[in-house]
């Protein structure tokens, strides 16, 4: 029988000891992991295999709602996918696009955040978990998705694309390109937790929140 | 090599945002509470650790005749008088960069570690050659940035270089804080700088025009035993650095109080 060990929802202390405690509790057999809102990097997916092996505990799957952790699991290996129950609700609306395009091959992944100087430049769709701070600039031959802020610059359907769009979960950019189309950002900062896409609609670039699409 | 040397890079992305200053400062801190510790000048086209330290005329090798063999390491470390538990190693001149390799600083450092608790290297600004020769001498790094858009940007950058280079903690030091003008917004303010840069914030340090007295005697103010805004505050990282948890110092409360008004005039009147 499978058992499932949910991660602890208050984010005060850290993980580890609470997961610990219980895993020694279960002993034996198979568990789905539930990391909720906390975001685990490989290391920590390692540390929590070791763990689980250690009191002879099988790893079937790893939940989690947040995107690095599904990542991080699937590149070690582990059966994982995205929960969406307990998402915020304002991030709800990006996280199909965010499935989507986990999903779809057309789709360059980049996880960390982009600083200063640095840039990234691919022709096919482009997702980022991770801020585009100032001063950083992103490109992409189809659509740009940014699991986080949107500060410095991002081009989308740069070939040439007008249909191409610009989705994060803040969008403050220095400046937008869509296809050959120029703005400059908003000088208002948008309201907190609500993503926001900028797209053309009659020969110019808007900004508008992000529809579930 | 003792392995609990703690190497510790001080950089900035832009020149003049207090990096020698700290380096200095931290360096006495360190020492008078009891940890032996090195700092060492690679900003060998700005040299100038030497001059806030005090010990420019007490300088005879430096670490470019150590490195030719030329003298032996202990003849090169210019140890403090008044705070014999730092010492510095002194940078060789600018034409020093066109040959010196990261392997190079690499053999300094690991000559330092069999003496010292604490490594601290002044690191020259931004992307030039000789900080990547002190990037690879070195796991952790401090970044020091004032609460300006264009420092900040350029923090930023450096930050990106020391990831990509494995540098492992990075912390940030905000220099030159003004309370009133971070009240009024005039100044980015500690969340929109943390913000960006996303690192643990080590310290805060105010503006202070003791470190300029300071710096014009050569007698860092940490050596003093000043108790001036920036004296504090130096203090304060050197604890946190050993692990100590001591609270930030709230801007907003800093000089309105009767007290703090007292004491600067009180020291006004001292120097
Ligand atoms: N907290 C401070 N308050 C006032 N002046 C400062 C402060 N920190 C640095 N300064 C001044 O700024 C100038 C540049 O500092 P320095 O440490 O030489 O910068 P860097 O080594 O990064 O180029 C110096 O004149 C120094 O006295
Ligand atoms: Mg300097």
């Amino acid at each position: 029988m499978k058992k499932v060990l949910y991660f602890p929802t208050e984010k005060k202390e850290s993980w580890q000891s609470f997961i610990e405690l219980k895993v020694k509790e279960l002993k034996r057999g198979l568990i789905e992991i539930n990391s909720g809102n906390w975001q685990l990097k490989c290391r920590d997916i390692i540390y929590l295999k070791n763990l689980c092996e250690r009191y002879n505990l099988t790893i079937v799957s790893i939940n989690s709602y947040i995107p690095e952790t599904i990542i991080s699991a699937n590149s070690l290996g582990f059966e994982s996918s995205l929960e969406l129950e307990f998402a915020e609700k304002s991030k709800r609306t990006f996280d199909n696009e965010i499935i989507n395009s986990l999903q779809s091959p057309s789709t360059f992944f980049h996880q960390g955040t982009l600083r200063s100087g640095e840039s990234l430049d691919v022709n096919e769709d482009l997702l980022i978990l991770g801020d585009v701070n100032p001063g950083a600039i992103v490109s992409a031959g189809g659509n740009v998705m940014i699991w986080g802020r949107l500060l410095g610059i991002a081009h989308a359907g740069k070939h040439g694309n007008d249909h191409a769009k610009i989705t994060a979960l803040q969008l403050r950019p220095v400046q937008l390109r869509i296809s050959n189309k120029i703005a400059r950002g908003p000088k208002e900062k948008p309201e907190q937790g609500l993503a926001e896409e900028a797209l053309i609609e009659e020969g110019v670039i808007v900004i508008k929140p992000a529809k579930n699409s | 090599m003792t392995s609990d040397t703690r190497v510790i890079l001080i950089c900035s992305g832009k020149g003049g945002v207090g990096k020698t200053t700290l380096t200095a400062n931290l360096g006495i801190s360190l020492a008078s509470k009891g940890c032996p510790t090195a700092v060492l000048d690679a900003d060998f086209g700005l040299r100038n650790l030497d001059l806030l330290l005090g010990l420019e005329n007490r300088i005879v090798y430096t670490a470019q005749e150590v490195l030719e063999e030329n003298c032996r390491l202990d003849q090169a470390l210019v140890k403090h008088k008044q705070q014999p538990n730092l010492s510095l190693l002194p940078a060789g001149n600018p034409r020093m960069l066109e040959w010196l390799k990261p392997e190079d600083m690499q053999k300094i450092v690991e000559m330092l570690n069999d003496q010292f608790q604490y490594v601290l290297i002044d690191c020259p600004a931004g992307v030039e050659d000789g900080f990547k020769n002190a990037v690879s001498a070195s796991k952790e790094a401090i970044i020091v940035t004032n609460p300006e858009v264009s420092a900040v940007r350029d923090a930023d950058r450096v930050i990106g270089l020391l990831n990509t280079h494995g540098v492992k903690p990075v912390q940030l030091v905000l220099n030159r804080v003004r309370p009133k003008m971070m009240q009024s917004q005039e100044m980015l303010s500690i969340d929109d700088v943390t913000d960006i840069l996303a690192l643990p914030l080590l310290g805060l340090v105010l503006e202070d025009e003791q470190v300029i007295v300071s710096t014009n005697r050569g007698e860092p103010l940490t050596l003093v035993g000043s108790n001036s805004p920036a004296a504090r505050c130096y203090s304060n990282i050197a604890s946190r650095l050993q692990g100590e948890e001591v609270p930030l110092i709230d801007p907003a409360k800093e000089g309105s109080s009767l007290k703090d008004k007292f004491r600067r005039l009180m020291q006004t009147k001292i120097f």
